[in-house]
């Protein structure tokens, strides 16, 4: 079912309806409505905005002024810290979101042993995502992974002296980067629907045939899983660039130690609402479209290559 | 989508603190009032409205609180949208853009009705005027920078506490001698303030120069914050003051300070913030001035208003919105609730109402105010636009120096030039 969800949809043609079943239609986007003044309000009109003021000046208070290709320029030539943001969210979600998936990949694997009390695990090891993105989290994790946390704690028990880990301009992005993978439950939970729909009798021919368990993962569950890491890394590399609530709580939106947690949404909030340059913050924002929009459509020009659609 | 969840979880908690004052809804006027703070100020201040509220039973008002960096994001944004609170309480670094763009009410017509303030100290009161000399914000009590220490700490060691004649080098050396006598780990003498932009400017200002000069360009050079970065390096170095690891987890609180976490003797905060410092520590908190270069120095403090209160200028009920202002800057009842959380309060009968009845802190308070008052330099030019992210920068500067990534003399270079292009931009 969920494997579904990542095929390309089939264009069929249908057969013209006749008029009377045309009064269903439009009672169906009247029930639209309210979500389409939602997307044309509240989402198309404000981006369609942002797009127009990224080419002006504009501090919320005075009107705008025109600026030309002003704000891009000074990102691309001028502005290091546009770079030493792309630099750390690159780090992040180069690091995270393949460690998530492994881990998701991993833990729904041995969920799907079919043991006892499955809803159960299953219900517990989805709770980090459901708080994962949370205030409450980011704070309890400061209390972790600062100089005298838990987990130093727990080191000085086995006589160890580690860092402080949230403090350290060398190991904070480490810490967010170990929250974000933390969050492994929904890409978890869609993997383990994969699993359950690939053929138990594909393995028992495989064990027939004398191939290892190992052998049995890369050439069976890995192939016939592909739709399904392809659409959880889309989601999850989506999601990655768009990380902002642990790093705003950790570094109380500074971005520190010395700009180590200056996550690129983090630094776009600190321009629009720290500075208001709402000119400046709304070309970083359609920057961050490019970008997440480039490595969607990579992705999808990939997927030919090595996602495997058991049409 | 988690942001957006978030920042709506935040506004829930800011309503939530904020709440409605009683009678919201028998009354016949309606007034909005924001403030920004924390726990103690959003418990005092609806206190306040309340009592506000008694003794006007035509008039509710609608307590809106927030956190700091939160509550200049909504208020531009309600500005914009025309939709701003009645009553605003308004920071010096802002007061003059606001009002430069008629959102402020010119509150000089109320000073021979409703606003009982004409009496005040014009020192006190004129902070509050643009340069065309109109009344946009009254003084919402007085305060300046303190070096506050644990006198409990100091006594044990057997030190003598700081004095207003005490040097930055003799600083330097008690930091060093808490650290050693105490001989804790992870205690020091001091919290690291080479981050805090007000003592950096107490010291620019003991040097003859100033932080931002009037046309909003910087008041000091590249030797000036070479020495205030080599100063801290150093004490950094001696163990005189944490290092940069302890001091990278403040967060701008009272709470995140390594004074009130038990890794420091001393801090310097504002002098208003002595309360919520007191109530977190089980030692005994005295406060003194800051520290000075030498004897002959100009004086480095001033007296600021810790904030102001401002009327919207497209407010529907100004006369009510003067009304409660004036409640909160010179009624006595407004006074002992409020007490001196918000610095100390420039009205004469709100003063002596805390003199009388108050605690040994909210004394000590007031004294030291008195104490400043007699040792202060005039008040500066309002900061330019930029100064905020200018705050940052410095902290960030001195967090690569502390780490080790970054000499003091490159520090100092790239601060003035990073500095001047923030300026630059406006």
């Amino acid at each position: 079912m969920l494997a579904s969800l990542a095929r390309p949809a089939l264009a069929g043609a249908r057969p013209r309806q006749p008029a009377r079943r045309r009064w269903h239609g439009l009672a169906g986007y009247l029930f639209l409505l309210p979500w389409l003044i939602g997307f044309f309000g509240l989402t198309l009109g404000p981006a369609v905005a942002s797009l127009i003021l990224s080419f002006t000046h504009f501090d919320l208070i005075t009107d705008p002024r025109w600026a030309g290709l002003a704000n891009y320029r000074r990102i691309a030539f001028i502005d290091t810290k546009f770079w030493a943001s792309l630099h750390v969210t690159f780090t992040y979600v180069l690091l995270s979101v393949p460690l998530k998936l492994a881990f998701a990949l991993g833990v729904a694997m041995v969920l799907n042993k079919g043991m006892r009390g499955l809803t159960v695990y299953r219900a517990i090891f989805y709770l980090p995502s459901l708080l994962g993105g949370s205030v409450a989290i980011a704070v309890l994790w400061r209390e972790i992974f600062s100089g005298s946390g838990l987990l130093n704690r727990l080191l000085a028990l086995v006589g160890l002296h580690g860092p402080s880990w949230i403090a350290d301009p060398d190991t904070a992005i480490y810490t967010l980067v170990v929250l974000g993978v933390w969050q492994f439950g929904s890409p978890m939970i869609i993997f383990l629907a994969g699993l359950r729909q690939i053929p138990q009798d594909l393995y028992e021919a495989a064990s027939l045939d004398g191939a290892s368990r190992r052998r049995q993962f890369f050439r069976i569950t890995l192939p016939l899983l592909t739709p399904i890491i392809f659409f959880n890394a889309i989601v999850q590399v989506i999601d990655a660039f768009k990380a902002f609530t642990p790093a705003f709580i950790i570094s109380d939106g500074g971005g520190g130690p010395i700009n180590a947690t200056l996550f690129y949404t983090l630094y776009l909030y600190q321009e629009a609402f720290g500075n208001f340059r709402m000119g400046y913050a709304s070309a970083l924002a359609w920057i961050l479209v490019l970008i997440i929009g480039t490595f969607t459509a990579i992705s999808f020009l990939s997927a030919r290559y090595w996602v495997h659609y058991d049409e | 989508m988690t942001t957006r969840r978030s920042m709506l979880a935040g506004l829930g908690t800011a309503a939530l603190l904020g709440g409605p004052a009683r009678g919201a809804f028998a009354a016949s006027t309606r007034l909005r009032m924001a403030w920004w703070g924390g726990r103690e100020r959003a418990d005092r201040t609806n206190r306040a409205l309340e009592a506000f509220t008694r003794k006007h039973s035509d008039i509710a008002v609608a307590g809106e609180s927030m956190g700091w960096s939160d509550y200049w994001p909504k208020l531009a944004t309600q500005v914009v949208g025309r939709n701003a609170p009645d009553l605003i309480q308004m920071d010096y670094r802002y007061l003059f853009e606001y009002a430069v763009r008629d959102t402020l009410l010119p509150l000089d017509k109320y000073l021979s009705g409703p606003l009982k303030v004409g009496g005040w100290d014009p020192k006190f009161l004129d902070v509050g005027r643009t340069s065309d000399g109109k009344l946009y914000g009254v003084n919402f009590g007085a305060n300046s920078p303190a070096l506050v220490y644990s006198a409990t700490a100091l006594k044990e060691l057997g030190l003598a506490p700081p004095t207003p004649d005490t040097t930055w080098g003799e600083l330097a050396q008690l930091g060093e001698q808490v650290t050693r006598k105490a001989n804790r780990t992870s205690y020091y003498g001091l919290c690291d303030s080479g981050m805090r932009e007000p003592i950096l400017e107490i010291f620019v200002r003991q040097k003859g120069k100033q932080l931002y000069t009037p046309e909003g360009k910087l008041g000091f050079g590249t030797d000036d914050i070479r020495e205030w970065f080599a100063l801290w390096d150093e004490m950094r170095k001696r163990g005189a003051c944490v290092p940069a690891d302890i001091q990278a987890l403040y967060q701008n609180s009272i709470e995140s300070s390594a004074l009130s976490l038990g890794k420091a003797a001393m801090d310097c905060p504002h002098s208003n913030q002595l309360i919520g410092y007191q109530q977190l520590n089980q030692e005994r908190l005295g406060l003194t001035m800051l520290p000075t270069i030498d004897a002959q120095a100009p004086p480095g403090q001033y007296l600021k208003p810790s904030q102001l209160l401002s009327v919207y200028a497209r407010s529907r009920k100004p006369e009510a919105a003067v009304e409660l202002l004036n409640f909160f800057v010179t009624d006595p009842e407004a006074g002992a609730i409020l007490s001196i959380e918000r610095g100390v309060p420039i009205d004469p009968a709100q003063r002596a109402v805390l003199k009388d009845g108050q605690d040994q802190k909210t004394k000590d308070l007031v004294e030291y105010i008195d104490l400043v008052a007699g040792r202060v330099g005039p008040l500066p030019p309002p900061p330019p636009k930029g100064a905020g992210e200018i705050t940052l920068l410095l902290r960030r500067v001195n967090e690569q120096i502390g780490f080790g990534r970054m000499a003091v003399a490159d520090g100092a270079k790239q601060f003035i030039a990073e500095a001047e292009d923030i300026l630059s931009r406006g």
